[in-house]
């Protein structure tokens, strides 16, 4: 499947967010999570995030189980998603790269704050994502809110991945953390696509990729938009529209939905930009122009 | 309630259908003008919280509508409590109160702030304390705030064991039995709620206000 932006996805349905999902997890039904894997490499996935919600911790031999069991019916190689060292090496020693043409699976993710997984690159070859929405300042653990404290973490981490690790710019994947909108009353969403800009201006982070998951950005919204089209995908066409030149080449999200460009008369576009522009109550209020006319 | 007054049922359903400035001017006017007794606006402002809970779980009304229609009840509640004399609407008019927190290792907190702000509009007394708070922490708070509920927040699955290692320490420290703990935040289940041991979880806040409204004795 062709997309109209020219943007590489990471198959996100693997996780137990997904209640279809979640049933196959219950079930223990390997051959449909086969089917999911198969699914979403046939319609254009670059990649295929595995994450098995708490089961990884009452029972990580799951979580090797699927990752076998995935790489038995495809080619595309995996993303560990997991913020335990523990569960994230039984990960990447069930992986077989050779499955997978040699390419390497993605530790999904690390942080300032839980930096120690990054460790793992010295004992497997892996490609990373890092989270930019937490930094470490004096010792101490923050959420990043403005443009610069996201990009900022990008810099340092960036910086710290390719001189400690040995790792190449192509091998980090930041996630920039698309916010859902609905209780975005900071301006978070406006800050993370400014952070864009900034990462994408830097000749420094060249070469580095920018990811971003687009479920996240219509969460508890209702179906339908007031123009009548399918709210979670305007929206994330919208969000689109404006991320990707921006620099974003790297979706985590669904292959098989088709996004493209929205005009710029488009009316969930132009609610987007009005809710991106706008704080506190009035964000909120902005949220509603959305599905109420 | 009985609503033979027009201005009275008007203003429920300005606020229950998120007229906000309307509803706002109408409420002053009644508690400045009409001399309305406040505690009578008070009630008439939950009336409409009731609705807009209820649209809400119809999925008729969303998590902007629940918010607003709290911010509504929180500015006229401002213009009110001044008002009324005798001692209420201080706290011992409170429901409960509620300690909540993100549990270590975790920064998320948008959906805690909105649990806290949907509490404390639902006549809870609540304590926040933060993001990735120490086991430790919410076992000196706990102690000092002396809370009837405890919420434990956590977006990311790593929080899972942070819950269960802060209930356990709550257990071991021997103020497990007097408190009710929930949980909430990503993907929290009764799976997760087992495994933590939590006395129940919320997906919601609209859940939240209701779990602590059944611990506390309270009508849901």
């Amino acid at each position: 499947m062709t997309q109209s932006f020219p943007i590489q996805f990471i198959g996100e349905r693997i996780n137990p967010g997904f209640k279809s999902t979640k049933a196959l997890f219950d079930n223990s039904d390997i051959r449909g999570i086969q089917a999911l894997a198969v699914k979403q490499a046939e319609t254009g996935a670059a990649y295929l995030n595995v994450n098995t919600g708490s089961r990884a911790l009452t029972d990580p031999g799951f979580m090797v189980e699927v990752i076998r069991a995935i790489q038995d019916v495809v080619h595309v190689p995996l993303s560990f998603d997991f913020p335990s060292t523990e569960v994230q090496r039984l990960c990447f020693r069930a992986y077989d790269p050779a499955k997978a043409r040699g390419r390497k699976a993605i530790l999904n993710s690390i942080t300032e704050h839980r930096w120690g997984l990054a460790d793992l690159a010295r004992e497997f070859p892996l490609r990373v994502i890092l989270m930019s929405s937490e930094r470490v300042e004096e010792g101490v653990a923050k959420g990043n809110k403005t443009a610069e404290q996201i990009y900022g973490t990008c810099c340092r981490g960036v910086e710290r991945l390719c001189s400690e690790y040995s790792l190449t710019a192509d091998d980090i994947l930041l996630d920039m953390s698309v916010s859902a909108i609905i209780a975005d009353t900071d301006g978070l969403s406006d800050n993370t696509l400014q952070a864009m800009t900034l990462v994408h201006r830097d000749p420094a982070l060249g070469g580095v990729h920018m990811m971003g998951g687009l479920s996240n950005i219509a969460q508890q919204l209702p179906p339908r938009a007031v123009d009548g089209s399918d709210l979670k995908h305007s929206l994330e066409c919208a969000f689109l529209t404006i991320a990707v030149p921006r620099g974003l080449d790297t979706v985590l999200g669904t292959p098989w939905r088709q996004y493209q460009p929205l005009a710029e008369d488009n009316y969930v576009l132009q609610a987007y930009r009005t809710f991106l522009a706008s704080r506190g109550s009035n964000a909120l209020r902005a949220v509603r122009k959305f599905y109420r006319a | 309630m009985n609503m033979n007054d027009d201005d009275e049922r008007r203003l429920v359903q300005l606020l229950a259908d998120m007229n906000e400035d309307e509803g706002a001017a109408l409420a002053k006017k009644m508690l400045l003008e009409d001399k309305v007794a406040p505690l009578r606006v008070l009630e008439l402002c939950r009336a409409a919280m009731e609705i807009v809970g209820k649209r809400f779980e119809a999925q008729e009304y969303f998590l902007p509508e629940l918010v607003l229609a709290g911010e509504m009840l929180d500015n006229i509640g401002k213009i009110a409590k001044p008002l009324i004399t005798g001692g209420l609407g201080g706290d011992t008019n409170k429901l409960g109160r509620v300690l909540i927190g993100t549990v270590h290792g975790d920064l998320h907190d948008i959906g805690k702030n909105i649990v806290t702000f949907m509490l404390d509009i639902n006549g809870f007394e609540v304590k926040d304390i933060g993001v990735d708070v120490p086991v430790q922490t919410f076992v000196d708070e706990i102690r000092a705030f002396k809370p009837d509920v405890v919420g434990l927040s956590g977006f990311l699955t790593l929080a899972f064991d942070s819950m269960k290692e802060t209930i356990e320490a709550i257990d071991q420290a021997g103020v497990r039995s007097r408190i009710k703990i929930m949980i909430g935040g990503g993907q929290v289940d009764e799976t997760v709620r087992a495994y933590t041991g939590a006395d129940a979880f919320g997906v919601n806040a609209v859940e939240a206000v209701a779990l602590g409204k059944k611990w506390m004795g309270a009508t849901v």
